[in-house]
């Protein structure tokens, strides 16, 4: 037990560290995420308790919706557990840098196994736990459970949190004997993308929204009916349910016996997992420190193409594009686009704009509008994903940069280039496409592409500027760089530059549409006031451009002192 | 031509490099030794353009690191002592996007890279990626690449670690021969005898200042041992500079 302790003590160690270095700075940063942590968690909470006040007003069908609820809310605990064990573990176990040191000391290969399981499964279920917490206490005080309930709801997140961090190891465990770690990850991811696209796609053709229509009232039979099927019996979720469900009904020895259950899991998947630990643990590590064979040797073209880039921003934009489509992760990233603008522009093609009670001309305009705000955050969303960590990404092999011939600000700029020609085509696309589906007007057509062309620059910059000005050139995983300070703050200055960009021009082009319906010209006054709208407009997007990239350089060019 | 002009860097109350002067004249090879922080790897960094100096200045060829970045730095080729490359590409490509940087990317440059690549018994290996390189491997690429713009200084930081003997021996001919060709090399080591075998001139830091350059046989003539051997007149100057009766000595 002392090795084990022994062998978490850095971790413990570098996070006390991480508490005295640059103090100021990392509590002005604890308390912006602090606080939108916390208005995250009690506006959980706020629409836990009333959904479940609801359901519970409600005679008979209430309570057992309620209970639904309850063992959806714990089955997705637990699958979000094990999706987030799997990927830590992976890391932990098998790709983190200190491996080898760790395997080169004298301590056995199981204690090495059992340390970092222990510190995976913190890390994987402590946000999961406590972003669940709301819904559980919620649903403690609707239905007026006594402290016993709180107790054991700590009991049960903490053996779910187990059996699904010590399933999942048992799980990589095995495939690493067969596939190598590196590739386990984006298959893994691949998969589970996959599967949860199925799951949208058979959602959405069951085109939920015909719920409301009285034709379709039988199907609230069937669904009654579904509620009353038994949950299965072989699922620890099944366990903290029926525990859960005890104890609020007073049976607090049927309570206790679902817990007993749990427990004497989490003790027996634990004595598997330390066995098979023993027998396949080390040959894994070692398996993993053999390089994997590239998967595709030759280049299809690309050579050709890459000749064409010369100079020193050409080289550099050819090794941002080669390195990006050679990293394995990145390529589920590329999927999830894919299956994102096809959902997106899916959503689109399903609304029942033609039962709208709102004229429909009116409304076609109006979600045109307001899908420039809608199609500007995912594609903030996507340049937190990608223009952010990409100077992070140069990780530290950034000296090249440093020693090379070139400005930073070139460097900078380059990078911006490299993420705003995609980004801008994909968002065009997303556009351009909606607004077809929505047969909207020629103006609001030009408008909306406009906009796009005007504000994709604006939000690119923001992310590889934030993403300069807080690098993380020695993270693991440069791409979670973006749930960082900085990424929080570029997410944040993003959404203002949108909102303000659509609040600067929503009254003139409402005032323009709607003079277009009246069949009425503008009068001089509303003339001067649509200009001195749409050039702030320009001037915020120009500012979102120019600021965040000089910000960035100079941020780098700080770290030179 | 490297020139090192009152060059101090302080991280917050620690000073790193003291009021370092010194140059080095093309055709020299100039070695940088002292104890672990004594402050070369800082000096690398300055001189590489990676750090900043807190004052003093740093000229490469006449053109000042902090006014002239770009023309400075176009004429090093600067060797780190880890070398963290892009892991993703094919040493070929990483010598060419090097190249490109450098704007030495046009005519003749795949013959350079092949010439480069088999001079570091890398040409079998030109097309794999660098993810499968062992440490030597990757520091051969570096080195290869920082030949590769035919610089007029090379700024080198611990060349020897992680090569094997044989590369060892190629690296200090091939200094030898570009000091001849009137490359000026500032080299940076812990290896005595590499300093001793290689270096025109050899300097001495020891907490940020240097106590003492000059030649092989000025220092032992400074350090007064009858010592041939570089280690014992290392550990007699920093014995003297810790007990505060040394000074600056100049061979």
């Amino acid at each position: 037990m002392g090795e084990i302790v022994t062998l978490l003590k850095p971790r413990l160690w570098s996070f006390r560290a991480r508490g005295t270095a640059g103090k100021r700075d990392r509590r002005l940063k604890l308390a912006v995420l602090g606080v939108i942590g916390g208005l995250f968690w009690a506006g959980l909470f706020a629409l836990s308790l009333r959904v479940l006040t609801y359901f519970r007003s409600v005679d008979q069908l209430g309570e057992m919706l309620a209970h639904k609820l309850l063992s959806m809310v714990l089955v997705t605990f637990l699958s979000l557990l094990i999706f987030s064990s799997i990927l830590t573990l992976l890391s932990k176990l098998y790709l983190s840098r200190d491996l080898s040191l760790v395997h080169a000391t004298p301590v056995p290969g199981r204690k090495i196994f059992l340390a970092r399981w222990l510190e995976s499964t913190v890390d994987s279920s402590w946000m999961v736990g406590i972003y669940a917490l709301p819904f559980f206490i919620a649903y403690g005080i609707v239905f007026r459970a006594g402290p016993i309930f709180y107790l054991n709801l700590f009991v049960n997140l903490a053996s779910l949190s187990a059996i699904a961090s010590a399933v999942s190891a048992m799980l990589i465990m095995t495939a690493v004997m067969i596939v190598p770690a590196s590739r386990i990850r984006t298959i893994f991811v691949f998969l589970t993308l996959t599967f949860f696209l199925i799951l949208f796609f058979a959602f959405r053709l069951l085109r939920p929204e015909r719920l409301v229509d009285p034709e379709f009232f039988e199907t609230t039979l069937v669904y009654l009916q579904a509620l009353r099927a038994p949950l299965p019996a072989y699922l620890p979720s099944t366990w903290a349910f029926d525990s859960f469900t005890a104890l609020i009904s007073g049976r607090i020895l049927t309570g206790l016996y679902h817990d007993a259950l749990s427990l004497s899991c989490v003790g027996f998947l634990c004595c598997l997992m330390v066995l098979l630990a023993e027998s396949v643990y080390f040959k894994g590590v070692s398996k993993t420190q053999t390089a994997a064979a590239r998967l595709f040797k030759r280049s299809i073209g690309g050579e050709f193409i890459f000749s064409r880039f010369t100079g020193p921003r050409g080289a550099m934009a050819a090794k941002e594009i080669r390195t990006f489509f050679r990293d394995q992760t990145q390529w589920t990233q590329l999927f999830l686009i894919g299956a994102l603008i096809v959902i997106y522009i899916y959503n689109f093609r399903v609304l029942p704009l033609e039962r709208s009670p709102i004229k429909t001309v009116y409304l076609q305009n109006l979600l045109s509008f307001l899908n420039m705000g809608l199609a500007a955050f995912v594609l903030s969303a996507l340049t937190a994903r990608f223009a952010y960590p990409a100077v992070s990404l140069e990780r530290e092999a950034f000296w090249l940069i440093r020693t090379a011939p070139i400005s930073l600000k070139s460097f900078l700029w380059t990078k911006f280039f490299i993420y705003f020609l995609p980004l801008l085509v994909l968002t065009e696309v997303l556009i351009v496409a909606t607004n077809f589906l929505l047969e909207v007007s020629a103006f609001m057509m030009v408008l909306s592409t406009v906009n796009v062309l005007f504000m994709v620059p604006g939000v690119v910059a923001l992310g590889v500027g934030f993403g300069a000005a807080y690098p993380d050139f020695t993270s693991e995983n440069p791409m979670q760089s973006v749930t960082s300070f900085g990424g929080l703050l570029f997410m944040i200055v993003a959404a203002l530059f949108i909102g303000a960009v659509l609040v600067l021009e929503s009254g003139p082009v409402y005032t323009i549409l709607m003079a277009g319906f009246q069949g009425r010209s503008l009068t001089l006054l509303q003339w001067l006031w649509t200009g001195a709208s749409f050039s702030a407009s320009a001037a915020l997007c120009i500012a979102a451009l120019l600021l965040p990239m000089r910000y960035g350089v100079r941020q780098l060019e700080t770290q030179r002192d | 031509m490297i020139e090192l002009e009152s060059l101090t860097k302080t991280y917050a109350e620690i000073t790193a490099v003291k009021d370092l002067t010194l140059q080095v004249p093309p055709g020299q090879i100039f070695g940088f030794i002292g104890p672990n922080g004594a402050g070369k790897t800082t000096t690398i960094k300055m001189l590489g353009g990676i750090l900043a100096p807190s004052s003093g200045r740093v000229r490469i060829c006449g053109f000042d690191m902090a006014k002239a970045p770009e023309e400075a730095k176009r004429r090093i080729g600067f060797i780190p002592d880890r070398p963290y490359l892009y892991e993703k590409l094919t040493a070929m490509e990483f010598l060419r996007f090097h190249a490109e940087l450098y704007g030495v990317g046009g005519n003749g440059f795949k013959a350079r890279a092949e010439k480069e690549l088999d001079r570091f018994s890398l040409l079998d290996w030109s097309n794999e990626l660098i993810e499968a390189f062992s440490h030597g491997m990757k520091q051969r690429v570096v080195m290869a690449a920082a030949l590769l713009i035919d610089p007029k200084v090379i700024v080198v930081d611990e060349p020897m670690v992680g090569l094997d003997p044989i590369a060892i021996k190629m690296v200090k001919d091939l200094f030898r021969n570009l000091a001849a060709g009137g490359a000026a090399i500032f080299m940076s080591t812990h290896t005595l005898q590499v300093a001793q075998d290689l270096c025109h001139r050899i300097g001495v830091i020891h907490r940020g200042r240097l106590i003492a350059t000059g030649s092989p046989e000025d220092l032992m003539r400074q350090a007064k041992t009858t010592e041939t051997d570089l280690e014992a007149v290392f550990i007699r100057l920093m014995e003297e500079d810790s007990l505060g009766i040394g000074g600056v000595r100049h061979g």
